[in-house]
This record gives structure tokens, sequence and C-alpha cells, in this order.
């Protein structure tokens, strides 16, 4: 919000964060969400949470042409919250309702707010797990974005994070750890790792694979396929982490396997898709690479297996208690493209089922490579939106 | 006929809107007023308010640099009655 945003005469109204309002939108509180952004935005994207998020929209412009007839349009029966891009114009709705004698409060931050709100859910282990390491998935709601934080005997190792790396470094101190490790399970083309900054802040080793035909330029520390790291080992609880190539999404993607349950699996394999494999204009290559990846790579992991990905493609792949996560049995009964038991239908499959690229891949996947820098400004315009990083995500009924 | 112009350049919405309509509103029809902005949100944000504004036309819209090098996106909007 700038300072000119006082230019008209408007009652002070109450601030909300994302990070309180989702939780009241998980539980399905009666809240009517008030977006006012024009119709192309609202169009593109939308808060989503657990329960139906009752939405009325009537752009701030409408309220400024004709400010009694949108003050009609907003229903009385239940509390206010309005939602506009960057927080100015349901600043500006907030204070006209309220002077209308509607009460409401104002999303601060609006969108751009949503699409940087970082949520940890702890990932919930076997009792005897659980005395030897914490799992917690970060979630990044507005992109549907999953990280994680992998915590052992005051050592943590850091997954996909987002380029938020302070609030990274904060969580893990306020555990009592110390990161000594973090990885990318392959280079993002819908959001910018904070990877390579973290691990530079911290003085700690970095991990990427871009693979073939990629030219990486941030200082990396290479793992190879079967490495397996250690956490923890100095106060005697030796967590193992293992290195398991797995391409196809990209060529150099990567899955983590933790304590030989947890597989962190990037965009490789998610709760109810794949990952796309045409991000890099060779589809039948990458997809036939995914294809050997799914069926032969993993195929020595148990059913038990708990798959823990990058992203989800829909709101309904959230858990019950809060984890997007699968046990891979059940993934390889249930997820449709693994039904497919030829790599050239699999591809077609894949092809066929793509949507658009996330916006902006291009210029994010050159960052991430370390081939060019970007302002906040314009890194918070390329991230703007969901992301589409699976084959055959199902649109959500949710928002 | 007058043409007016509006520099909003810096400003976030809703201000671009709040003062482009404060101008129409003073201005007689047939007039015009050129709003010169930064946000490239104010591009479907003015051609969304030309939609229901009952005093104002959107004549046109492009884009250019200003003399610091910026993106500026321009709004040449008309008072109708």
């Amino acid at each position: 919000m700038t300072d000119t945003s006082k230019d008209h005469t408007q009652p002070d109204v109450p601030a909300v964060d994302v990070g309180e309002l989702l939780p009241r939108l998980d539980r399905g509180e009666k809240v009517l969400l008030l977006d006012v952004r024009n119709d192309e935005e609202f169009a593109d994207w939308k808060i989503e949470a657990r329960a139906p998020v009752e939405t009325v929209h009537v752009p701030y412009f409408d309220f400024i042409e004709d400010t009694e007839g949108s003050i009609g349009r907003v229903p009385r029966d239940r509390e206010v919250v309005v939602l506009c891009a960057q927080g100015g114009s349901s600043e500006m709705v907030a204070g006209m309702l309220t002077e209308a004698g509607i009460p409401s409060q104002n999303v601060k931050g609006g969108m751009i707010a949503y699409g940087v709100y970082l949520q940890p859910v702890r990932v919930p282990l076997a009792a005897a797990e659980a005395e030897r390491f914490e799992i917690w998935q970060v979630n990044r709601r507005g992109k549907a974005c999953l990280a994680y934080v992998v915590l052992s005997g005051g050592e943590a190792a850091v997954v996909d994070p987002s380029r938020h790396v302070e609030w990274y470094e904060g969580f893990v101190a306020e555990r009592g750890a110390r990161v000594v490790q973090v990885l990318d399970t392959h280079v993002h083309a819908d959001h910018v790792s904070g990877g390579p900054a973290l691990a530079r802040r911290l003085g700690v080793p970095y991990f990427v694979a871009a693979g073939e035909g990629f030219e990486l330029r941030q200082p990396v520390t290479p793992l190879a396929d079967g490495a397996k790291l250690r956490l923890g080992g100095e106060k005697g609880v030796d967590l193992e982490v293992r290195i398991i190539a797995t391409p196809g999404h990209t060529p150099g993607s990567t899955s983590f396997l933790v304590d030989g349950r947890y597989l962190l699996t990037g965009d490789t394999l998610f709760v109810a898709s794949v990952g796309r494999p045409d991000l890099g204009g060779h589809v039948v290559e990458w997809g036939r690479a995914l294809f050997h990846t799914l069926h032969t790579r993993l195929a020595a992991l148990s059913d038990g297996t708990v798959i823990l990905p990058a992203h989800y493609g829909g709101i309904q792949e959230i858990a019950e208690n809060g984890v997007v996560w699968g046990r891979l049995g059940d993934l390889r009964k249930g997820v449709p493209e693994l039904q497919i038991r030829t790599p050239e239908v699999f591809t077609e499959a894949v092809r066929g089922a793509v949507k658009d690229p996330p916006k902006a891949y291009a210029e994010i996947i050159k960052y991430n490579l370390g081939a060019q820098t970007a302002s906040e400004e314009k890194i918070s315009e390329w991230e703007l939106g969901k992301n589409q990083c699976a084959a055959a995500a199902k649109k959500s009924a949710a928002g | 006929m007058a043409l007016k112009k509006l520099d909003v350049r810096g400003m976030k919405c809703p201000i671009p809107i709040v003062k482009a309509k404060k101008e129409i509103d003073t201005m007689s029809p047939g007039d015009q007023l050129e709003v010169t902005a930064t946000d490239p949100g104010s591009i479907p944000d003015f051609q969304g308010w030309a939609k229901t504004a009952k005093h104002a036309a959107l004549k046109e819209q492009r884009t250019g640099k200003d003399e610091t090098g910026r993106e500026v996106y321009i709004h040449l909007l008309e008072r109708t009655s």
C-alpha cells in the first residue's frame, strides 16, 4: 500500500493476514469473501480452501463508479472479507462498506500475500520414527507448491525451498536445529528456487541436477544416484537420505528417500497424477524417461512407501490432516498414468493431457539455472498464479 | 475540446481510476483525458471501468516508455455525457 491510498477519506478498516484467514476458510467458517479484482484476474486465480469459499465478485472500479449500487450487491448476513490483487483497492472498498454499516476486513497484501504465504504442516510419522526425525511439509498455498524440512538430531535438510529464505532459516532455528544441506528435486519452471540463496547464506552445500542439455551456473555439490546423505549423526541419530535419480519431468529430476520410507518425489509423481515431461521441447524423449523412472527405477520401492510430492493439482489432494501425501501402493492402483503399461501409449497420453506451460517458465528456468537475475517485482510477476506442473491435474471444485 | 493529462505513474490501484473518475467528473462532454500509468494492471482495470462508466468512454490504450525509460501504459478517455 502506498501513501497515496489515503487520497480519499475513509475509515480505518481492520486488516486480516492471509495466515489468519486461510485456516478460518479451511474450517468452513461463515465468511463472505468479496473479491474486487478485475474479471480477468478473478477468472485466472482464486483463493482456495479445504471447505468451499463463498465468494462474491464485484470489481473495485464498480465501487468507484457506483458506490451505492455496488454496496447493494454485497450480502449483509455475514462477515465480509475484501480481497484484491495487492491490498489497496480492497482497503478502499472495505472502507466504503464499513461506512455503509457493513463491517468489513481487508486482506492485507491481497493475492500477492496469498502467493507467498507458507503454511508448515508436520507429516505424521510412526512413533519409533518420530523419536528420530521430523518431516515438515511447507505448503505454499497460493501456488500449490510443497517444500520440505527434514530434521534429525539438530540437523536439517531443506528441500525445494521457495525464495523466502529467511522464513526457512527462521523455521529451522525455531526448532533448535541448523541447516546442513539444501536440495532441489529439479530445476523448477513454475517458481524461483530459494535453494542457491539459502545455501549461500548459510555456507552449506546445495544440490540440484539440471541434466543433459542444460548449463547450470549455480555452484552445486553433485550427488550421484544412490548416494546417501546423513543427518543427525553428531547426536547419534544417523538418519539416511538416499539420492535416487528419477529423470522424466526434467532430465535431472531427483527424488530423496528419507529413512527408506518417505519419498520426496519433486514433480516426478504426484498423489493424483505424474509430472509433465513437455517443458523442454523433448516430450517424447522425456516422456519415455519418465515412464522408465515410474515403472523401473521406482519398482523396488514397497507399496508402503509414502509419497511426498512438490505440488498438488487441487485442494482435494490435501488430506484430512492437512498433508499432501499418498501410499505408493494406493498410487500404483489409483493414478491413471500409472495404469498405462507401454511407453508409447504413456507418452501420447501425457502429451495429450498437458495444459499451457507455467507463465514465464522459460524466464524462471533461466533464473534457476543461474543464467540471469531479476528484481523482486519481476519475480513476483513471473510467479503470479497457480502452478501447472502436473500432466493432468483435475480442475478444483473449490474457490 | 480540451485534452487534459493525468500522471499516475508509480501509483497502484485503486488510485489511477479514483483520480481519473474525479477528473472526468469535472470535464465537459467531448473533452479527453490522457492517463499515464506504470501499473500493468491498469490496462484491464480501465477497460473494466469503462464498461460501466456513465460518463466516460475508453478511446485508446497504448504502451510506451517515459523519459526515465520506464514502461508506461497510456489510457485515452473521453467524457461522453
